[in-house]
Parts: C-alpha cells; sequence; structure tokens
C-alpha cells in the first residue's frame, strides 16, 4: 500500500494521507467485513475440504473393495495359477491399482506391492521402488486392504493416496488464493470506499472552511444523485440559507433601528443647542427642556419596545403562563378604551362571548389587544367603528379587531407585522412602528395564529388562540 | 420619611437622593449589597429602594435576606427596562417595582403610596374623603348624602384613589392598579377615565376633590 492515497488524479487538492484513510469510519468498516468475509471463506474451504478428502477415500476403498471381491472370484474358479496371471496382466497396466498376492511363506507371487503385512484387513504400506514405477513415490503411503485366500495364500489390492494429497494440495492452494483475493479485495474496496467517502466530506469541510472564513455565500455542491450526501449536502445548505435569512433580517433590524433613532436623537440634541443658548427666558428653557425630555421618552419607548419583543421572543414567559380569562382581557380593554375611542369621534362595537379561557400571560394578551385597538384609533379616520369581537369555535377561540377604515393593501399586509415597517402613508403619524410586531411576538409565544384580512372596507385583524 | 436607597450607578444615587432630599426626606445609599444588607439590619427604615442589578449580591436576594431576618420594610425595586420577568418576581419579593429609566415623580409616587400602605391588619369597610364616601362591601360612592352611580372599573379608580387620598399617584400607578396593564399605552386612557370620573363626583359640588398634578399624576384629597 502507498503511504498516500490519491483518490481522483484530476483533483490535484484531495491528497489524502494513508492514515487518515485508515481511521475513516468506512474504511474501518470494509476492512471489518473483508476480515468475517476472510474467515468465511476459510470455514467454508476447511468443510470442503473435508469432505472431499473423506469422499473420494471412500471411493478409492470402494474400488478397492471390488477388485478384491472380482480377484477373489477368479481365485475361487481359476485356483492360484489363474489369480497369478490375472494380476501380472494387471500391473502391468500402468496407472492402475497395485497388488500384491503372497504365498503362506509370505512369498511374493505376482504384483507390484512390496513388503509382508503382518496383519490382515486395511494397512498402510510403503510403496517400494518399483511400486507404479515413479521415482517420487519412494516415500509415499500405499493404502492396501489383505484379505486370506484359501490354502494360506493371501491376496493385497491398494491404491497409491498420493492423488488425494495431491488434491488436497491444489484444494488448499485454491483455498488460499482465494482468501488472499478476499482480503485484498476487502481492503482495496474499503480504501476506495472511503477515499470517495472522504472526497464528499471534504466538500463540505472546505465549503464549512470557506464559510468560516468569511465567505457566507457559499454553499455546498451537489451532485444531484439524491443519495444520503446529497441530502445532507441540501439540508446544510437550507440551514445555511436560513442563518444568512437570518442575519440580512438582523442587518435590517439594526438599519431601521439606527434610521428610526436618529430622527428624535437629533432633535433631542437641537433641543439641547437651544437650551445653551444664553438669552433664553425661563418659559423658553423649560418649554425646550420639556420637548427634549419628550424625544427621550421615543427613544427610550423605542428601546424598551424593541428589548420587550426581544424578551417575548425568547419564548422564557411560557414558564409563566396561567390560566386567562380571555373574554375579561378583552372586556378590560374595550372598557379601557371607550372613552378614548368616543371622544375621537369613533365608535366602538363589542362583541364578546362570556367565559373563553386560555393559557396565556394576561398582561401581555392585554397588551396585544391594547395595541391592535390602538393601531386602528391611530390609522382610521374619525367616524370610524372599531369592533372588537370574541367568539368560542370547537378547536380554537377567534379574536378579532376590526375597522372600517382605509385597510391594508394585501401585498403589505404581511410587511406590517415586521419591526420599524410602516406604510407609506403612516411614515408622520406618531408611534415606534413596534406595535404590530410586538403583537406578531405575542401572538407566536401563545402559539396562535394571526390574519390580516380584508374587512371591505377597513382592516379585520383575526387572531385564533388553540384550545 | 427615612429611605434606604441601594443602588450602584454613582449617577443615579446622586439624582434620587438630591430628588427625595427636597423633598424633606432622609436618604441613606449603599453602592452594593454587602453595606446594604448592613445598613438594613441596623437601621429603622421607612422604604427600601433596591436596584435589581447589583455588583455581587442580586436585589432580589438582599431583600429576600433582609425579609428572613424579619425586617417587614416596604421595598422598591428598581428593574432595568423591558425586564418584564422581572416584574413577577420584584412583586413577589418585594411591594413595588419601577422601570429604569424612570420620572422622578413617579419615583416619589411611588415611594408614598408604600411608605404610607396601612398595614394589612387594617380591614377598611369604608373610605371617606371630606363629604366623598365609598362603601366597599356595599359597593355604594355617596357624596354629600347623594349616590353617585360608578361603573365597575370607575369604583375601582376611585378606590384607589380614595385609599392614597392626599398623595399623587401617576398615570402609570393607575394603569398597573386599576387596568393590570404593564405597558406604556399611546393613548390617553387614563386621562378620559380621569375626566369622567370628575365628572361623576366633581361636577355640581361647591368643591373640586380630584386634581391634576402637572406632569406627575393625579390627587384625591379634601380642599383646604
Amino acid at each position: 500500500m502507498p503511504s498516500s492515497w490519491k483518490p481522483c488524479a484530476a483533483q490535484d487538492i484531495c491528497f489524502v494521507p494513508l492514515p487518515r484513510i485508515v481511521r475513516t469510519a468506512s474504511f474501518r468498516l470494509s476492512a471489518l467485513y473483508a476480515l468475517l468475509f476472510g474467515g468465511c471463506v476459510l470455514l467454508l474451504g476447511a468443510a470442503a475440504f473435508w469432505s472431499t478428502r473423506s469422499a473420494l477415500e471412500q471411493q478409492l476403498s470402494r474400488r478397492i473393495e471390488a477388485e478384491q471381491a472380482l480377484l477373489e472370484q477368479e481365485f475361487r474358479h481359476n485356483g492360484i495359477d489363474g489369480l497369478v496371471a490375472t494380476v501380472q496382466q494387471r500391473t502391468r497396466v500402468r496407472g492402475n491399482l497395485d497388488y500384491f498376492v503372497l504365498d503362506p511363506a509370505g512369498k511374493r507371487l505376482a504384483g507390484d506391492l512390496p513388503g509382508n503385512p503382518d496383519r490382515l484387513g486395511w494397512v498402510e504400506l510403503p510403496s517400494g521402488p518399483d511400486a507404479g514405477g515413479d521415482e517420487n513415490s519412494e516415500n509415499e503411503t500405499v493404502h492396501v486392504l489383505v484379505k486370506p485366500l484359501d490354502g494360506g495364500y493371501r491376496l493385497g489390492v491398494g491404491e497409491d493416496i498420493e492423488q488425494v494429497g495431491e488434491l488436497e494440495e491444489t484444494f488448499l492452494g485454491i483455498l488460499a488464493s482465494a482468501l488472499g483475493l478476499v482480503l485484498v479485495l476487502g481492503v482495496g474496496g474499503g480504501l476506495l470506499l472511503s477515499a470517495a467517502f472522504l472526497r464528499r466530506v471534504d466538500r463540505i469541510t472546505r465549503t464549512a472552511d470557506a464559510i468560516i472564513g468569511g465567505d457566507l455565500s457559499r454553499r455546498i455542491e451537489r451532485t444531484g444523485s439524491g443519495d444520503d450526501f446529497d441530502h445532507l449536502s441540501a439540508t446544510l445548505n437550507a440551514m445555511l440559507d436560513r442563518i444568512a435569512g437570518l442575519m440580512e433580517n438582523l442587518r435590517q433590524v439594526s438599519n431601521d433601528i439606527a434610521h428610526d433613532l436618529r430622527t428624535p436623537l437629533s432633535r433631542l440634541r437641537q433641543d439641547l443647542e437651544e437650551a445653551q443658548k444664553r438669552d433664553l427666558d425661563a418659559a423658553d428653557l423649560k418649554s425646550v427642556i420639556e420637548s427634549a425630555v419628550a424625544e427621550a421618552d421615543v427613544l427610550l419607548e423605542t428601546f424598551s419596545a424593541l428589548l420587550r419583543i426581544a424578551q417575548i421572543e425568547a419564548g422564557t414567559r411560557r414558564s409563566a403562563f396561567r390560566g386567562v380569562d380571555l373574554s375579561d382581557v378583552l372586556r378590560t380593554v374595550a372598557e379601557a378604551y371607550a372613552p378614548a375611542i368616543e371622544e375621537s369621534g369613533r365608535a366602538l362595537r363589542v362583541e364578546i362571548a362570556d367565559g373563553v379561557r386560555l393559557s396565556g400571560d394576561r398582561g401581555l394578551l392585554s397588551q396585544l389587544f391594547a395595541n391592535l385597538v390602538e393601531n386602528t384609533l391611530h390609522h382610521t379616520p374619525p367616524g370610524s367603528t372599531i369592533t372588537l369581537r370574541l367568539a368560542r369555535q370547537p378547536a380554537c377561540a377567534v379574536a378579532e379587531v376590526a375597522d372600517n377604515g382605509a385597510g391594508i393593501p394585501a401585498d403589505e399586509r404581511v410587511k406590517v407585522l415586521r419591526r420599524f415597517y410602516r406604510l407609506e402613508r403612516s411614515r408622520t403619524t406618531p408611534g415606534s412602528g413596534l406595535g404590530l410586531s410586538t403583537v406578531a411576538a405575542i401572538v407566536e409565544l401563545h402559539h396562535a395564529a394571526i390574519e390580516l384580512l380584508d374587512n371591505e372596507p377597513g382592516l379585520r385583524v383575526v387572531i385564533r388562540f388553540p384550545a | 420619611m427615612k429611605v434606604l436607597l441601594i443602588e450602584d450607578d454613582v449617577k443615579t444615587t446622586a439624582y434620587v437622593k438630591r430628588g427625595l432630599e427636597e423633598h424633606g426626606h432622609v436618604v441613606d445609599t449603599a453602592p452594593n449589597g454587602r453595606d446594604g444588607l448592613f445598613l438594613a439590619a441596623g437601621e429603622t427604615y421607612d422604604v427600601m429602594i433596591v436596584d435589581r442589578m447589583l455588583p455581587g449580591l442580586d436585589g432580589l436576594g438582599i431583600v429576600k435576606t433582609v425579609r428572613a431576618a424579619g425586617v417587614t420594610t416596604p421595598v422598591l425595586f428598581l428593574t432595568t427596562m423591558g425586564g418584564i420577568e422581572d416584574r413577577v418576581e420584584g412583586l413577589e419579593v418585594g411591594d413595588d417595582y419601577l422601570v429604569k429609566p424612570f420620572a422622578f415623580a413617579e419615583l416619589l409616587a411611588r415611594i408614598n403610596a408604600l411608605a404610607r400602605r396601612p398595614p394589612i391588619a387594617q380591614v377598611l369597610t369604608i373610605l371617606r374623603v371630606a363629604d366623598l364616601e365609598m362603601d366597599l362591601i356595599g359597593r355604594k360612592v355617596r357624596r354629600a348624602g347623594r349616590e353617585i352611580d360608578l361603573q365597575p372599573r370607575e369604583f375601582r379608580l376611585l378606590e384607589y384613589l380614595m385609599r392614597n387620598a392626599g398623595r399623587v399617584v401617576t398615570r402609570t400607578m393607575l394603569l398597573e392598579r386599576v387596568w393590570e396593564f404593564h405597558f406604556e399605552p399611546r393613548t390617553n386612557i387614563v386621562e378620559t377615565h380621569i375626566s369622567r370620573l370628575r365628572a361623576k363626583i366633581d361636577r355640581g359640588f361647591d368643591a373640586e376633590l380630584l386634581e391634576t398634578v402637572r406632569g406627575s399624576g393625579y390627587l384625591l384629597r379634601a380642599p383646604a
């Protein structure tokens, strides 16, 4: 194995040193797999080896037994001379079985098997130099079946078990090379797999590094294969898009804050400069300072609203949720604003169902509806009717604040929930531009849904609280 | 009145101390929790003003320690703006809270209300200011013997004013106590309710009881 692995010649940068490959999970897995597979091959080979060997030996014995029976028959028919003649004839043909015919004294009458075994039945005999005529067969043993014949003769029929040995060797050779191949293929495949795996992980790492380095627009390249890596890349890209969106949002908000605070700050500065003049009389000075304090209050109110939204959005308030009588909250808001609404020349209609309860934060819910009512109060012409409704539906409680004023164009209805967003025509009306974002944050905190609808004419804000 | 101010910001401390002293109060100050605890345990105060954000020991912890030692002095917490969570904790441990930055009139009105809060044991059933009389059990209001018809919320508003008779109560105090609104509305809802209440309790009588204190709030009192 080379000390380094170059998985892709076309790409010059992905030069992965071997130790790292070896450390990858996929490599370890494939190595383990190769080892396991090798073990299996070994086991299977051993089983095949043993069964083949015993089958071969059995076959050999059967052949010898058959030959024995045949020769015994010859002996019974034609006597010892006939047997000797047949054995001599058979011995001459090479590659045949090996034989001996011994007289009662142990002298060989025919055949090429040496020796004079002292027992009957199966014996192992060394093959003599003349046996088989093979020079290499000197040390080999012959498997011989010795049987007694009438008249003290003995007949031996045997077979050189060298054949079985040769077969064994061949078999073991094949097994060893198969095993080697399996291991090489397993490890090699593992390396290839890990290299492919690493290449894709590296691609993700490089992208992440680039993003850490400051290039936030980078995204992970996708192969389009739809595999796990592709899915992962897509998910990571989506996450990056989301983060980028949030950052853009944050940047936008900071810009808006800066923009919205500049006006009261510069007015405050103007007032203070005015107060510095020496020729102001006490009354003028007082009014200038009052104006400065008012501007400071606007600034503080904006900050306070922003912090409040942030705190509501953090969601920690949910732990302080209690059972709240929403009907009472709406009624209190209606009651609180009724004189102001009437005095401004507008009308208030209240249609509130009794006993609608939910789990929430009473203070924030009051603020939610107060903000909505104030919005209608500031953005409708005198003579408008403001309607406050609360109804219980099977799966939710539906609260509604509606007016019959100018309404909001359909394409701007979602935008008004954003921080500092103001309709062009409302630029000049006082307010932080945070009222509806606060509403949106409180709605979200209560897992409710807000909808801005056309009241034909006017605006209808519908909030659905889960039951 | 003797006031203990536990506050680490030098400028705020000076501003509050000077303001309170101008109104004839005696002010002791402590820049941290340790000194504050020492003073609170050793002296008797009418009101304690405690900043929630102190170096070392948190304001809440100080008050808990002081209370555990049996000191029942009313406590007003100063909290940072937007700290809506502090409100709940502040009211559980202390008696009132005020969000920084605050107008001095607001602080003054609140500590006045705190210091003279009647002991809890003293249950009043009838409130009286000059010839104005409120029956808390019968839920009836009379002025010079003539019954005045009030809506429930107006009753609550008047009750709060009568309980604090002779002291200035601010808009914010009224919003919190009467409507439970813990935010600043952009609409003059308090003014509109006060003017309606005034129409009911003052119109047609020789003396006006409900005064508007410019830049501070409202004051219900018997005419001098």
